[in-house]
């Protein structure tokens, strides 16, 4: 297929089951969580590329892609369905030898070599579908090219308390990598990896395929991938990072990261209008706080209607609060009912769940566990009919 | 519903919609926190499985293109059928306020002639409502009626709505004003396309008057009826209606009528955050959509988009276009203020419950 030259294309890895949010991603694969009362995480890598002018996305998916796949749709939410790029469901497929899952976040990428040799780009960006940031990948490649790198790893310094929960980044003061050592138990740099890389495509092939065939691999970009090239002499630069990002692996990181948006003034910023989040869930009626509803320190998505009260919490799209219900330090996410009387505290209410009335959910206490209760199957629902 | 098409006639004015159509046409007046009037006949069509749709142009038709687009935010940038913009014709004086203008048909005889679909449903652009257009058109075909007429009950005297003369079940004219409990048109009926074509070709000679004037002598000649459209219709046509049914989509019954209890109104997406209540702020009663940051007081009141009201400031019984910013401390009463206006701190305006104050549109 003739296509015009992309000078970088990004892939996505979108497949995780992110076990570690537990109840929440019952139904649905960790970057189709929903977050910030209207977006779902994908929404912020996909938001980036598009402000970035990466028009090419390749989404790689496994763990239970129906929602995943649905509201990504034609891409055309975050302005991708462009003719000569787009973006591009990959989950793993058959071939003449058989077929397999993807065993790794590098062998994703591996089994997805034709895509990338489609367009045959100068560069790949790989992001991970689960995190929180907002960030212009032209500076990061534009640095790529500064320094006559192979292979870039975005970077950001992290409490020294904190480095070895990461993968811990040592380079010199060019900011050439000299060592990568995941969670170390004695960080000699407070550099931590955040995942996102550009390679020299032409490297990256080589290296997946070399990655393919040893058997000791894990296939991870983390763990083998970059050990490797590093040892092997080639040129890996790090690229620093100023912004907030976070990773939302955990329900306390989720809960913790989702909260923070409460705050009178935001470390991440979703008002900004130069480099919007966009998402692709917003075809709902304006919402109505009734007569007998109150809210406060709020945020709240359209097509919610609060009839109860509602006191520090995010209160997504299409929800309901009946009247008489009390929701407080709790996320509320699409489509979920607290109905009549229902006492909801620090808890997230999964997607179309019901809070039954009269009954109560959550713990005052802050020490307390953060109570989860997962969504309903059918949060399809709640998710078509985004314009397509 | 691949029988039908649709057609939307939007190139009229009203006068008595005052500033609030100075700057755009009453098919792009903002409605419902989020919406534009056209929003309702066009979700609609949608939403009655109609997939081409053409809508006559007024004049001013910046907004309405704005709006528009391409059609896609109502799944109308189709391969086949889709969104046709057709040019509305230079309407005599006499005639601004005719929503059915036959002239604004003739001229654009072409969309009817692309199209095999043998029906034609035609609206105009500023009824309220969320119906099914399915319905009322298998009881057209049933009928084997002439032309259906879509009414609904009349909920006061209206001088401004259209009545229908019926008898023993058929309609025998038009007539202006209607009183409470009348059928009144809900400006919406469904015609073949072959009888379209006659009456335009037969009319051509007056097609300066309007779609209903011209038929006025043949309603004795034709078999025309009526269909019934349940729940909330309403139609705008002075400020004062504005206001009042804006505000009565305060009422969660007509909340949910128009647009919980059947399909979505769909709009131009805008994709906006979602809207913000910090700690200062004291809500109660009020639409509010995406967009807003709410610090102060708001009751019985519209905001749209991207509407800041600052700490201390106190809304009560109004609309707040798009991207109006209300300073601290101000107050606003009864009143509408358009878009892109910035009350400035401590301001307070101030209309009467029984007339809103207008603020007119601020430049953008």
């Amino acid at each position: 297929m003739l296509r015009k030259k992309k000078e970088c294309i990004a892939m996505l890895l979108a497949g995780g089951q992110g076990s570690r949010l537990k109840a929440l991603t019952k139904n649905v694969a960790k970057p189709a969580v929903s977050f910030g009362g209207k977006y779902r995480i994908i929404d912020f890598p996909l938001s980036n590329c598009s402000n970035s002018h990466i028009d090419t996305v390749g989404v790689l998916t496994q763990y239970k892609p129906l929602i995943l796949n649905a509201y990504i749709g034609t891409g055309r939410a975050w302005d991708l369905d462009s003719s000569d790029g787009g973006v591009f469901i990959l989950p793993p497929y058959a071939t003449e030898s058989g077929a397999e899952w993807y065993r790794g976040t590098a062998d994703a990428i591996y089994q997805n070599i034709s895509f990338m040799d489609m367009y045959d780009s100068e560069y790949v960006l790989i992001l991970s579908g689960d995190q929180l940031y907002r960030m212009d990948y032209r500076k990061m490649l534009r640095n790529h090219k500064e320094k006559g790198a192979e292979v870039s790893v975005s970077v950001m310094r992290v409490d020294w308390e904190d480095a070895s929960r990461f993968g811990i980044i040592t380079a010199d003061g060019d900011g050439r990598i000299r060592k990568f050592t995941e969670k170390p138990k004695e960080p000699d740099s407070n550099l931590a990896s955040m995942g996102i890389y550009i390679f020299n495509k032409d490297l990256l092939k080589k290296a997946l395929i070399e990655d393919s065939e040893d058997p000791e691999s894990e296939h991870d970009f983390g763990k083998n991938i970059i050990p490797k090239l590093l040892d092997e002499g080639n040129r890996l630069y790090c690229y620093e990072f100023s912004g907030v990002w976070k990773d939302i692996g955990t329900i306390d990181s989720y809960y913790e990261t989702d909260m923070a948006l409460l705050e009178d003034e935001p470390l991440f910023d979703l008002y900004s209008e130069n480099f919007p989040m966009m998402s692709n869930s917003n075809i709902h009626p304006p919402q109505i706080i009734g007569p007998t509803g109150s809210v406060e320190r709020c945020i709240v998505g359209n097509g919610a209607r609060i009839f109860g009260t509602a006191i520090h919490s995010i209160i997504s799209v299409d929800s309901y609060i009946s009247k008489g219900a009390y929701v407080k330090d709790s996320i509320i996410l699409p489509g979920a009912r607290i109905l009549k009387g229902a006492r909801v505290v620090r808890a997230i209410i999964g997607e179309n769940a019901v809070v039954t009335a009269d009954s109560e959910f959550g713990c005052e206490d802050p020490d307390s566990e953060i109570a989860v209760m997962p969504g309903n199957d059918n949060v399809l629902v709640s998710i078509v009919g985004g314009g397509d | 519903m691949d029988r039908v098409i649709g057609l939307i006639s939007a190139n009229y004015d009203t006068p008595r919609l005052g500033e609030l159509t100075q700057e755009r046409t009453v098919a792009s007046l903002p409605f419902g926190s989020r919406y534009r009037l056209i929003d309702f006949p066009l979700s609609n069509m949608i939403n009655s499985g109609i997939t081409t749709v053409g809508i006559i142009t007024p004049y001013k038709y910046r907004s309405i293109i704005d709006h528009l687009g391409a059609g896609g935010d109502w799944s109308l940038d189709r391969r086949s059928g889709g969104l046709f913009i057709l040019p509305g014709s230079i309407y005599g004086i006499k005639n601004a306020e005719s929503k059915f203008l036959l002239r604004d048909i003739s001229q654009n005889v072409i969309y009817f002639n692309r199209s095999p679909a043998p029906y034609i449903i035609i609206t105009c652009a500023n009824t309220i409502c969320n119906v099914d257009y399915a319905d009322m058109v298998e009881s057209h075909i049933a009928s084997g009626a002439d032309i259906t007429l879509a009414y609904s009950v009349a909920t006061e005297n209206n001088q401004n709505l259209t009545g229908i003369k019926v008898e023993n079940g058929t309609v025998k004219g038009v007539t202006r004003g209607v009183n409470e409990g009348q059928e009144a048109f809900a400006d919406t009926f469904i015609i073949s396309r072959s009888l379209l074509l006659k009456i335009i070709e037969w009319y051509k000679a007056i097609d300066y008057l309007d779609f209903f004037e011209v038929l006025e002598e043949d309603f004795d000649k034709m078999d025309v009826r009526l269909y019934k459209f349940e729940g909330y219709v309403r139609s705008i046509a002075t400020v004062s209606e504005y206001f009042r049914y804006s505000m009565e989509l305060l009422n969660p019954l007509n909340f949910n009528e128009l647009f919980t209890m059947g399909d979505l109104i769909r709009t131009k997406i805008q994709d906006a955050p979602p809207a913000k209540y910090t700690a200062s702020a004291k809500v109660n009663n009020a639409l509010i959509p995406a967009g807003c940051v709410i610090e102060g007081n708001v009751q019985d009141s519209i905001l749209f988009r991207g509407v800041m009201v600052k700490k201390g400031a106190h809304i009560k019984n109004s609309i707040i276009m798009q991207a109006c910013v209300i300073e601290e401390d101000a107050v606003i009463e009864n009143a509408i203020i358009d878009r892109s206006n910035v009350i400035t701190a401590g301001t307070v305006i101030k209309g009467t419950a029984d007339s809103a104050y207008v603020q007119e549109k601020l430049g953008s």
